[in-house]
């Protein structure tokens, strides 16, 4: 049983996502199933509780319960329901397998956004310490990296040198210039990359080879504080970003190919003095203006597909840039979907690949859809431009032998260079 | 109990359910829709657009779009689509038939009609659209997802549907003639001029069961409007407009 404390400082937490937009998400659903083949999960699945409105009435039945006369006087007419264990067990089954990917979106007749109410879901869990450990051990880690920056400038400087010989192989550069500039006050361009090699060598040599004025960021771009769903570790996470990029004077922030990152700092940032970009959009540009030449006959004979990456694409908006480039890699590109906005999530967002091996059986079952969709492609090729769909698209190629290459569209135009 | 005590609580039942009854729900209906609107609007504005992309301008257009041609319900749903907008078509129709119930309004018979407009189709669309809403919701997954009052609300429209296009269809299909539209015109525009009178022609014994059975039901969906899913009819618009950006 939850004791009476706990409950109170639960629906306070509940208290503090309402805002115009989440209440009339929560206050509108008619329950009419429309949404019902729109989830990849349910779609894979079939299992009733991972329709997009059952998910929401989760959360809906306890605002019934604590927030409406209705569920006060006459719970039953609502099914309105306890916040209890029990409930938090059923918000995590709900909140942990919706990958936010916003697909049903664009089936329900009003438009209401799962991810939003999902994430009165994520918070409930924090406050009731059942959230997946691992989210918040990676925001916990990522936020203190950031508050003792001195400590892990040496080793990340140290890390960066290691990083050069391999960014000069892929593109030469003039004696004397530096293949991975870091904190260059006065760039046009900050980027901020992940933690490993692959994402930070392309990007580099791209930059390189369009004689960008462009520097590193000292922090990763993922933000583990919105895949956990706390609000204050996102902000926290998200504003070192952002005050580099204002001490550096950039006149632009690219996010590396990250869903999240990009989502969370190109619509929560705020107005700025910077603008932020998707790698991807800077890569279009690039080829667009010249200042990168890419070599065609590269991939020539392997049909590509591309999938669209959810916090990319139907929600940040950069659709038509990654194919402007693969026009460029290839005349062979092959669509999944007719209309990008209903392209299957991989099943990975939200978190979910960050769990790992955890729930690597739910994450290859629920995507089943996925993999149906790149193999009626007969595509060789599967590129990307997201980490975390890049991770789950490579785990579906293993476990259902596709036998596909999957690729970020970066390291695709980095090997395509024409120097 | 004597014949004419009988008649007479019955006829008290009659006004109640006639005259305070119905300026009741009426009130009920306004000021709690009111109330709900604003508390809702005035409650602070999501930081972060929501909308999906690609993006389409002039946005509020596409919204409008959106909300009221439900293009996302063809797409997914083509046959509910059909019966989605019968059913919304014919709702608009049967507040327009009910604004005549209260007065002759001049410019709505631009297209020549008698009142009851829709020759008593706008009833029969209603009451099967209603069937074909409350039946789905028997069938799995859209079972599933319903809750208890999902049904009652639809079972409340039905009823109040059907009784009041009972009333339409026996003048129209049966020649039914002992309640006049000026009957009704009498007692409605009486209610709005805040001087109730109920006519011997509505209450005497017969069809006028009727009527009270219509406008019973007719009182409880107003009282329930503000604190139901009914009130989509209201946020559907600003929600569509979340989406669009």
């Amino acid at each position: 049983m939850m004791d009476k404390k706990t409950r109170d400082a639960l629906l306070k937490l509940f208290q503090s996502k309402l805002n115009e937009a989440m209440s009339l998400y929560l206050e509108t659903c008619t329950r009419c199933g429309i949404c019902t083949e729109a989830c990849h999960v349910y779609a894979s699945m079939g299992q009733v509780k991972y329709i997009s409105a059952y998910r929401h009435e989760i959360v809906r039945r306890i605002y019934k319960r604590y927030f409406k006369g209705r569920g006060k006087i006459w719970p039953s007419v609502g099914e309105a329901k306890e916040l209890s264990e029990m409930a938090l067990d059923e918000l995590y089954e709900a909140a942990y397998s919706c990958t936010g990917c916003r697909r049903c979106m664009m089936f329900c007749p009003f438009g209401i956004d799962t991810q939003m109410l999902m994430s009165i879901a994520k918070l409930l869990l924090i406050g009731g310490h059942a959230e997946p450990e691992v989210l918040t051990m990676l925001a916990d880690t990522s936020i203190e990296k950031g508050k003792s920056l001195e400590i892990f400038k040496e080793s990340f400087l140290a890390g960066i040198k290691r990083l050069e010989a391999e960014v000069v192989k892929k593109w030469r550069l003039e004696a004397g210039k530096k293949a991975i500039p870091v904190d260059v006050e006065g760039a046009d361009i900050l980027y901020v990359a992940l933690a490993g090699a692959h994402s930070i060598i392309p990007a580099a040599a791209i930059f390189n080879a369009a004689g960008e004025n462009w520097t590193l960021s000292f922090f990763e771009a993922v933000n583990f504080g919105a895949f956990v769903g706390d609000p204050t570790k996102t902000r926290l996470i998200l504003d070192r970003i952002i005050n580099e990029a204002k001490r550096l004077k950039v006149k632009e922030v690219c996010i590396c190919e990250c869903g999240t990152a990009f989502r969370v700092m190109k619509q929560m940032s705020g107005k700025q003095p910077f603008e932020v970009s998707a790698l991807t959009e800077v890569h279009a540009r690039y080829l667009k203006e010249g200042r990168i030449k890419v070599d065609t006959s590269k991939f020539k004979g392997k049909p590509i597909t591309y999938h669209d990456p959810c916090q990319i694409a139907r929600n940040g908006g950069v659709i038509d840039e990654p194919r402007y480039i693969l026009r460029h890699l290839t005349d062979d590109f092959q669509e999944m979907s007719v209309d990008p906005r209903y392209n299957w999530c991989c099943g990975g967002g939200g978190g979910l690949v960050a769990l790992g091996e955890d729930n690597l059986d739910f994450r290859m079952k629920s995507a089943k859809v996925k993999v149906d969709q790149v193999q009626a492609t007969g595509a060789e090729i599967l590129t990307t431009a997201c980490e975390n769909c890049h991770t789950q698209l490579s785990n579906l190629n293993d476990h259902y032998k596709m036998g596909v290459d999957v690729r970020f569209l970066s390291s695709m135009v980095v090997d395509a260079l024409v120097q | 109990m004597s014949p004419s005590t009988k008649e007479a609580s019955v006829d008290i039942v009659y006004y109640i359910v006639l005259v305070p009854m119905a300026y009741i729900a009426c009130v009920i209906f306004v000021v709690g829709t009111a109330v709900r609107l604003v508390k809702l609007f005035l409650e602070p504005r999501h930081p972060a657009t929501l909308q999906i992309f690609p993006e389409r301008r002039p946005r509020w257009l596409w919204a409008l779009g959106d909300t009221f041609l439900l293009p996302s319900v063809r797409r997914h749903k083509p046959f509910f689509w059909v019966v989605l907008m019968l059913f919304h078509l014919a709702f608009l129709l049967l507040i327009i038939g009910h604004i005549e119930l209260i007065a002759e309004i001049k410019p709505l018979q631009v297209i020549p009609h008698e009142v009851f407009l829709g020759r008593g189709f706008v009833g029969l669309i209603l009451s099967l659209a209603l069937l074909y809403f409350l039946f789905r919701r028997f069938v799995s997954p859209t079972k599933d997802l319903s809750v208890p009052e999902d049904y009652y609300l639809l079972i409340l429209l039905f009823l109040t549907i059907l009784f009041g296009s009972q009333m339409d269809w026996a003048r129209r299909w049966y020649g039914y003639d002992s309640i006049t539209v000026d009957s009704y015109r009498e007692y409605l525009s009486s209610l709005l001029a805040l001087k109730p009178y109920v006519s011997s022609d509505l209450t005497a014994p017969g069809h006028s069961f009727m009527l009270v059975l219509h406008i019973f039901f007719a009182n409880l969906f107003l009282m329930v409007f503000p604190f139901s899913q009914i009130m989509h009819s209201f946020f559907s618009l600003p929600m569509n407009k979340l989406r669009r950006g």
